[in-house]
């Protein structure tokens, strides 16, 4: 369930009528704005300040506090239509940030896996994963493994790049980034699994030849990220679902 | 006015509101009420997601200021903010001067 950021009215004492209602129609916006609890807390920050000096322009024409609140309530926009309005930049700032995480913690599960290799005894011959295994079930893991790095990475790439200052040139099409980070996402979880195939094709051919350790970190590393990766594409992919809605 | 004739021109008008200086959200409303005569009605709230919009392409840059307890994201142009506003202001002279010229009333031939 989303977590109702508008509401604070339920903490401290209560709040005078006018400013109640302000923070309750907050928390109906708060409730439909899709993304990171940041950026929600963030916008909702924003926009009470805007509604509390909107108040304050009506109590200084003469109205009474509810009244105010109303009024400026009212010329707000009704909750749905103004989070509306929020969500395809939310969609880009969700597929901005996954591209961010893939590309920094991209390099450091490969560091894992060249550190588990160098410390393996297979190391001497070969220090890329790739090259573990001479037997067709593990080397055939080596083209997949490939596609899904160069997939990954460029995609992550495309992503950070349309969801920058370059949206000031790009076509308004808040659809586009959503689906290219996913893509970087399950771009990243097909190479862990390529990685983690390959391991088990080794530990069934050659068991002795891999150092404990490293390997069970780097595997380990390669298992979060599988899930972790795999888990964020799904939520871009729902976000972009979400703004084929009605808008 | 309807809603939808200002809205594609939001942008350039939010930038126009920025021009004599920085400004937070409701002040940016009023200057855009006062500056249209009454005529700027879009909801409030839409205004803020369209600041956000500006400021992810680096024409407007944000930062958060308190007053008397109260939070508020004052907005300024950027150069690049300036750049699109003297770009967006020479299209619409353009494009009003030839709309003008179409739908006015052409003036009576002069017959003598």
């Amino acid at each position: 369930m989303t977590p109702p950021i508008g509401a604070l009215a339920a903490r401290g004492r209560p709040l005078p009528p006018g400013r109640q209602l302000v923070e309750d129609y907050l928390a109906q916006v708060g409730a439909r704005l899709p993304g990171p609890v940041r950026e929600r807390a963030d916008i909702i920050a924003e926009l009470r300040g805007g509604l509390l000096d909107a108040v304050d322009a009506y109590r200084d024409a003469g109205l009474s506090a509810p009244d105010a609140a109303a009024t400026a309530i009212e010329e707000f926009g009704g909750p749905g239509r103004v989070a509306a309005a929020f969500g395809p930049g939310l969609a880009l700032s969700q597929a901005r940030r996954v591209a961010l995480t893939l590309l920094v913690t991209g390099p450091l599960v490969g560091l894992l896996w060249a550190i588990a290799a160098t410390a393996s005894h297979i190391a001497s011959r070969a220090a890329l994963p790739w090259h573990w295994v001479g037997a067709p079930p593990g080397s055939l893991m080596v083209f997949p493994l490939a596609v899904a790095i160069v997939l990954a990475v460029w995609t992550a790439l495309f992503t950070i790049a349309a969801t920058g200052r370059a949206t000031r040139w790009l076509p308004d099409r808040p659809r586009l980034a959503p689906g290219t980070a996913a893509v970087a996402g399950f771009g990243a979880a097909g190479a862990d699994v390529a990685l983690l195939v390959l391991l088990a094709s080794q530990l069934t051919v050659a068991p002795g030849t891999l150092a404990a350790a490293p390997v069970a970190a780097a595997a380990l590393a390669s298992a979060t990220r599988l899930v972790l990766a795999g888990r964020a594409a799904c939520h871009c992919l729902a976000t972009r679902t979400a703004l084929a809605g009605p808008r | 006015m309807r809603p939808e004739t200002l809205k594609g021109h939001l942008d350039g008008m939010l930038l126009a509101a920025l021009e004599p200086g920085p400004r937070h959200g409701y002040a940016i409303m009023e200057a855009l009420r006062a500056g249209s005569g009454g005529q700027f009605d879009l909801p409030t709230g839409t205004i803020y997601p369209a600041l956000r919009r500006l400021e992810r392409a680096g024409l407007v840059a944000g930062t958060w200021s308190e007053a008397g307890g109260r939070r508020r994201r004052v907005y300024e142009l950027t150069p690049a903010g300036h750049h699109t506003l003297d770009t967006e202001r020479g299209t619409w002279r353009q494009f009003s001067a030839a709309v003008t010229a179409l739908l006015e009333p052409a003036p009576r031939p002069v017959t003598s």
